[in-house]
């Protein structure tokens, strides 16, 4: 671990991309207690632009609303989505990856064929039907986007566990009689984490990525401020105030920029053959 | 010259016809008018089918007014005027109306409009019609010659004028549809035989609507132009884009203010918000007097207290949606300004609620709130500061989303919410636009418009019901103000703003459609200047 850290950290990108979170999740989770306004609130004029006002440095949006106070109530509600759908894609993904992987046959064959059937629904468009069909709440959005996301993780562990089970530790461990369940989860799974947790980190910058298309077209929890609903309701007004729809859409784009740098940058530390070098 | 020469009849013809719905438009010679020419008319109305007789709405009139003639048409005010009929009166009690209709009228297939087809017509439009109010009174229906119709009524029904109108009771062609077949599913509306002054060669849904000039219509020279296109765009956005690159001339029903506002800027259009003093669209916020807590008058007061409307007008609509304060429009005849007009109030809109035992010491009041999807400005945007404004009251909102217009419909017609953004249109006269929201006898679970707010005021609805069958128009007048004070009272509804409907169109384009009925009637007067 302390070795990856030190590859990481040698990445002037993977650095910068941590340097991004931690500021997009500081605004969000110490910015309430500096900056104290409902973000639900008309506050003032609508669309005053950034700057006119003090009081309001960032503007209002089309109701009146301040927009500094939706970009960080907001970001807590679409990083939320984000863990949350990424959590539920590893969750669906690696115990259907697993035992597909492990078990080789006719599981395989029956778990590769419900994926590869998710796997070929647009997943858009599959996200929209979820969210359609059920109320467009904040936790449906994030369902949604997990169970449309959830296929490549399946087949990424699946491959991972293919290739670990053959090694020569897995079947030293199933010689001493240890039981399917602890082959998968305590030795496999450890050993294929690597890879995981990089696909876990890029999935979390397309959820929120995903989240932000739902809302776009209108398919997002009205009631809980996140960027996406900001986007979603601010878009009728892009050209008559930049900023409604921009600074949302900025923070959305440092956000996911960067995930996938810090995944990137995992990627590098946990992968052998870069190690090398 | 054989314009010139043309025009000097048609202007002595104009004399006999009463082409009186000229008058009111911008003095012109005959002469300067240009015929030919093709018309593209940007719309974001996806029609089921053309047949209006059987179908309301907007989508369909507004192709069905070229299409079919109707008896009478109006022009700017609500004074009829001759079309298909060149004259009428009413007996002595009201309650028999005798048309003439105008002589050589044809149908598009060169057959002639007799008074059989008429009153087979208005036939169809009783049994079928949704608006089954516009023709409720009528007992017989006769012809008793090719070129008379005699329309007998139980009682007097001034309202039937403007339902002989545009796009409301058109005229058929007896022969082409009285087939045995259901005329509600009939093949023939979409691309039906047609009385009007085009007849429809293609519909492409989604696509384009083509409708060519019908040589053989029955005033004299008209239509001047050649054919009408109604181009069918996506969204406003992609409707205006089409107008600024001159793919489109026309372009009515825009209530997307930002891009009036941006085309008003542009200089090279001429905006107009008149043609829409017929539909009378409201928009307003419902409630579900059933709710527990809006069943309390006081509630429902207090709620519109904490709705400042000037605020949507102005901040949420560009400052071009008016605001709306009783059951009809400004322009209706019967508009009054005797009425509870609830000006924005929080301090009396929280002593409301305290009274009602709700806010500071009784409970939080929590309501949830729907709207039609898919018409931003109007819809969501007003429901997410009706949220904002009645959190400022101590009352918390949450917003219910709708994904698409039918499972909204599901939920408002089977009075499965608590407040609800909705529009409504007046359709010209109370009875057919404004009955339907208030009366008891309306209350029907499953039929969207309707009484859905499930509110019942006896007096109401004598006052609603005298005023249907009152001859005089001043006494009707006196009756609707009465009911709509009434109304008002009661707040069933929350009156917000009048949507800003808005036509747009070239500088070529002579002579829009800015009769009462906008682009639902007749443009057999417009012409493109080349």
């Amino acid at each position: 671990m302390a070795e990856a850290w030190a590859i990481f950290r040698r990445s002037p990108a993977a650095m910068l991309g941590l340097v991004i979170l931690i500021v997009v999740a500081a605004m969000t989770f110490i910015g309430p207690f500096l900056y104290h306004v409902d973000p639900f609130e008309i506050v003032w004029a609508p669309l005053t632009p950034p700057g006119e006002e003090a009081t309001i440095p960032l503007g209002t949006d089309n109701l009146g609303r301040d927009i500094l106070a939706g970009l960080i109530a907001g970001g807590r509600a679409t990083l939320a989505v984000g863990f949350a759908a990424a959590f539920i894609t590893m969750v669906i993904g690696v115990v259907i990856g697993a035992y597909a992987g492990f078990h080789g046959g006719i599981v395989d064959d029956l778990l590769m064929r419900v994926t590869e059937f998710f796997q070929v629904l647009p997943p858009l468009l599959f996200a929209m039907v979820v969210v359609t069909l059920f109320q467009p709440t904040i936790v449906n959005v994030a369902l949604a986007i997990g169970i449309v996301s959830w296929p490549q993780t399946a087949r990424l562990t699946r491959s991972e566990f293919r290739r670990i089970r053959t090694l020569e530790y897995v079947s030293a461990m199933r010689a001493i009689g240890a039981s399917d369940r602890n082959v998968i989860w305590r030795v496999i799974l450890p050993n294929a984490l690597p890879p995981l947790i990089v696909s876990a980190t890029l999935t979390i910058g397309m959820a929120i990525l995903f989240e932000a298309g739902l809302s776009f077209l209108g398919l997002s929890d009205p009631n809980v401020m996140s960027w996406g609903l900001m986007i979603g309701s601010g878009r009728e007004y892009l050209l008559d105030a930049w900023w409604v729809v921009t600074l949302p859409g900025a923070m959305i784009f440092l956000t996911v920029l960067g995930v996938s740098l810090v995944g990137d940058g995992l990627n590098d530390a946990f992968n052998p053959r870069m190690r090398e070098r | 010259m054989t314009l010139t020469t043309g025009f000097t009849r048609r202007a002595l013809l104009a004399g006999v016809a009463a082409l009186a719905a000229l008058s009111a438009a911008p003095p012109l010679s005959a002469q300067e008018v240009q015929t030919g020419g093709t018309l593209v008319v940007a719309s974001l109305q996806k029609p089921r089918h053309l047949n209006a007789a059987v179908q309301s709405g907007i989508a369909t009139a507004v192709p069905a007014a070229q299409i079919f003639a109707t008896l009478l048409r109006y022009g700017e005010t609500f004074e009829p005027q001759p079309y298909l009929a060149e004259s009428w009166q009413f007996s002595e009690d009201s309650k028999t109306l005798t048309l003439k209709l105008r002589e050589g009228a044809t149908f598009h297939d060169g057959k002639p409009i007799t008074s059989d087809d008429v009153v087979w017509s208005l036939g169809v439009v009783k049994d079928n019609h949704p608006f089954s109010s516009m023709m409720e009174p009528v007992e017989s229906l006769e012809a008793p010659d090719p070129r008379t119709v005699v329309i007998r009524m139980k009682e007097p029904h001034p309202a039937i004028l403007l339902v002989l109108s545009s796009a409301l009771t058109p005229i058929l062609p007896k022969h082409v549809f009285d087939d045995g077949q259901d005329i509600k599913s009939n093949p023939k509306n979409n691309l039906p035989v047609g009385s009007g002054p085009f007849k429809v060669t293609q519909f492409e849904p989604g696509q384009h609507i083509i409708l060519e000039r019908h040589d053989g219509f029955f005033l004299e020279g008209r239509p001047y132009l050649d054919r009408i296109v109604i181009r069918q765009y996506q969204d406003a956005n992609s409707g205006v884009l089409a107008m600024e690159s001159g793919e489109a001339q026309l372009f009515p029903l825009l209530d997307a203010t930002r891009l009036i506002r941006r085309l008003e800027k542009a200089g090279n259009m001429a905006v107009t918000d008149k043609g829409y003093a017929g539909i009378g669209p409201i928009n307003w916020l419902a409630f579900n007097t059933k709710n527990p807590a809006l069943s309390d008058v006081r509630v429902r007061q207090a709620i519109a207290h904490a709705v400042d409307r000037n605020f949507v007008a102005k901040a949420l609509h560009s400052g071009l949606s008016k605001p709306a304060i009783e059951p009809v429009v400004q322009e209706s005849p019967f508009f009054t300004e005797d009425v509870e007009r609830y000006d924005f109030d929080l301090d009396k809109s929280k002593a409301l609620l305290a009274e009602a035992g709700y806010g500071e010491g009784g409970n939080k009041l929590q309501l949830r709130i729907d709207y039609i999807p898919d018409i931003d400005e109007q819809q969501r945007a007003v429901a997410e500061y009706v949220k904002a404004a009645l959190a400022k009251a101590g009352v918390e909102v949450t917003l219910r989303s709708s994904p698409d217009f039918p499972t909204w419909s599901q939920r408002v017609s089977s009075h499965d919410f608590d407040m609800t953004m909705d529009q409504v249109f007046n359709w010209g006269d109370p009875v057919i636009g404004v009955n339907r929201t208030y009366l008891c006898s309306n209350i029907r679970e499953g039929v969207i418009w309707s009484n859905t707010q499930s509110y019942c005021n006896e007096k109401v609805d004598k006052l609603l019901n005298e005023a249907g069958v009152e001859p005089d128009p001043a006494r009707r007048k006196e009756l609707y103000a009465a009911a709509f004070k009434q109304i008002t009272a009661d707040v069933p509804v929350h009156f917000i703003n009048e949507v800003p409907y808005h036509t747009v169109y070239s500088q070529a384009v002579q002579n829009p459609p800015v009769s009462i009925w906008g682009a639902m009637g007749p443009m057999d007067e417009v012409w493109l200047k080349q």
